[in-house]
């Protein structure tokens, strides 16, 4: 039993890489399809974006922006053998420079950190590919995280949402919830706990 | 540490890190506290709850705002990925002799198509149209150094009169297996078994027309030791679908019929004079290396041929099921 896992795990990231690309195909064919491969891979691109611009309404509309492209531009995408995930975020890193320059020449926010430097401009795409495939994994490890939350249940689920998404405090979630504000430090421990434990199991 | 010192140690930690990520580094922190703490981190950037819903109906309204603008040009046929006049999924018979098969299929059902010559491994290529659907045919006959081994098939095929069919036949040299017999499910059914080894299920239906509605005039018919698993192996490998399955309480499948691409082929659990007859198929697919991927994940498929351009045209890509039937999956040559 044990010994055929790694067979039957080889098998199954085949039969996934295979399923993507017939649903890049599909799509291709016809953009109603589009939304398969945009349930899939919404996670990955949103984690990588959010990374890169710590604000969440910019996150939400460069988000935004990469799936419109992509959706307009899918006809140009050819099977190379790297995930679709990796040419949606070289989209997203586009997306990401073009604002850097955007809110640079009007004077504002300047970009932090860990974002695209401006200096990348011209060369952009260009990164090397040991750093593309370094970005894909960070992002789809915090993708996973992401999706982990709906295996949370009841007030677990909303407390997470409350505090991590919707940036609340532990009294206004407990406000919310009707609840003592131990009881909803308790349940933000639990949810963590569970979390933990089942990235682990991954 | 108690639960309650933990977890107000831990919403310590998560108030300054939401505060200022910087300011926090987990390796400074026990250890309960900093592992959940990095997952924290992670949550940090949790997408709001709606704004994947509110995107996605964004992103289909303007799904179908293309479609209906491709939809007006689509009226030329796009380059479609099955040859003109085939459909997704053609039985090949490979016989010993060419040119007698084609002579029986021409006095028998009528059959009209044309001989290709010598291909590479010296035998004869041929495409034949019987009613609405096509059948290769290749192998040895005169003029052939080809010593191959021969592939029959078993094929289901509707014709106006199944008498008539079935009497040329058997004067063609044919062997009986099955007269001309009314069926309890609609139709008028014959069998033989053609000079090549080939098995002709012989069907005239009783309702309006001779061909029951929906269906082509020529099926491949299976009979595996295990049809379920066969079904199976069809959805897995060509995503192909479940139009009809009459089995019997044992889970005996009696009948079946699955739809592959735009193709139907019909099956029952091997039984009596029914056995196993395993056969070549071409399968006309939009890309040859995506499907041949796709396929090779299906439990007990075997490659015979990795994807590769033929001399002939083409790009195909070859498995064979567990059950012994080989299919050679093709699309268009591939232009870099």
């Amino acid at each position: 039993m044990a010994r055929s896992e790694p067979a039957k795990n080889f098998r199954l990231k085949r039969a996934n890489e295979a399923d993507e690309r017939l649903l890049v195909k599909a799509a291709q064919r016809d953009a109603s399809r589009f939304a398969a491969l945009y349930e899939s891979n919404f996670e990955v691109v949103y984690a990588y974006v959010a990374r890169r611009v710590h604000d969440r309404a910019a996150t939400e509309d460069l988000t935004s922006e990469v799936f419109h492209k992509a959706l307009a531009n899918l006809s140009r995408f050819k099977w190379t053998g790297a995930p679709f995930a990796a040419w949606l975020l070289r989209i997203a890193s586009n997306v990401i420079a073009d604002r850097a320059k955007r809110v640079g020449r009007e004077g504002n926010v300047p970009l932090n950190e860990s974002g695209p430097s401006l200096t990348v401009g011209p060369h952009r795409g260009s990164r090397s590919p040991q750093t593309q495939q370094t970005d894909l994994e960070d992002a789809e490890r915090r993708a996973r995280v992401f999706k982990l939350i709906d295996e949370l249940v009841g007030d677990q689920h909303r407390v997470v949402v409350m505090r991590f998404a919707e940036e609340k405090s532990i009294r206004e979630i407990a406000g919310e919830l009707d609840r003592s504000e131990g009881a909803v430090k308790q349940l933000q421990f639990r949810a963590l706990e569970s979390l933990r434990k089942r990235l682990q199991d991954k | 540490m108690s639960e309650v010192e933990l977890t107000e140690r831990l919403d310590l930690a998560i108030e300054a890190m939401l505060r200022n990520p910087q300011d926090v580094s987990p390796d400074d922190l026990e250890p309960t506290i900093s592992e959940l703490l990095r997952v924290a981190l992670d949550l940090r950037h949790l997408p709001g709850a709606d704004f994947k819903a509110r995107l996605k109906d964004e992103l289909e309204r303007e799904t179908l705002m293309s479609t209906k603008a491709q939809s007006t040009q689509r009226n030329q046929p796009a380059q479609s990925a099955i040859r003109e006049g085939f459909r997704t999924v053609t039985p090949y018979l490979v016989v010993p002799d060419v040119h007698a098969e084609i002579a029986f299929i021409t006095s028998t059902f009528g059959a009209q198509g044309k001989v290709y010559g010598l291909g590479s491994a010296g035998g004869f290529h041929s495409e034949y149209r019987i009613g609405d659907s096509m059948l290769m045919i290749g192998g040895g006959g005169k003029g052939s150094k080809w010593k191959g081994t021969p592939v029959p098939a078993s094929l289901h095929v509707y014709v106006a009169d199944v008498d008539g069919v079935y009497q040329r036949a058997v004067q063609a040299g044919a062997i009986s297996l099955m007269e001309p017999t009314d069926m309890e499910y609609g139709e008028r059914g014959a069998a033989i078994e053609d000079l090549g080894g080939n098995h002709w299920y012989l069907a005239t239906a009783t309702g309006p027309s001779y061909t029951p509605e929906g269906l082509p005039n020529l099926m491949p018919y299976f009979n595996p030791v295990g049809a379920p698993k066969m079904i199976d192996f069809l959805k897995r490998a060509f995503d192909a679908e479940e139009i009809a399955r009459h089995q019997s309480p044992a889970g005996i499948v009696h009948h079946a019929k699955i739809r592959i691409g735009d193709s139907i082929v019909e099956m029952g659990e091997a039984h009596g004079p029914w056995q196993p007859r395993p056969m070549h198929f071409m399968v006309y697919v939009d890309d040859c290396d995506a499907w041949y991927a796709r396929a090779m994940t299906a439990e007990g498929a075997v490659s015979v041929g990795e994807p590769a351009n033929q001399p002939y045209g083409g790009r195909t890509g070859t498995i064979e099921d567990p059950f012994g039937n080989t299919w050679y999956l093709s699309s268009a040559m591939k232009t870099k």
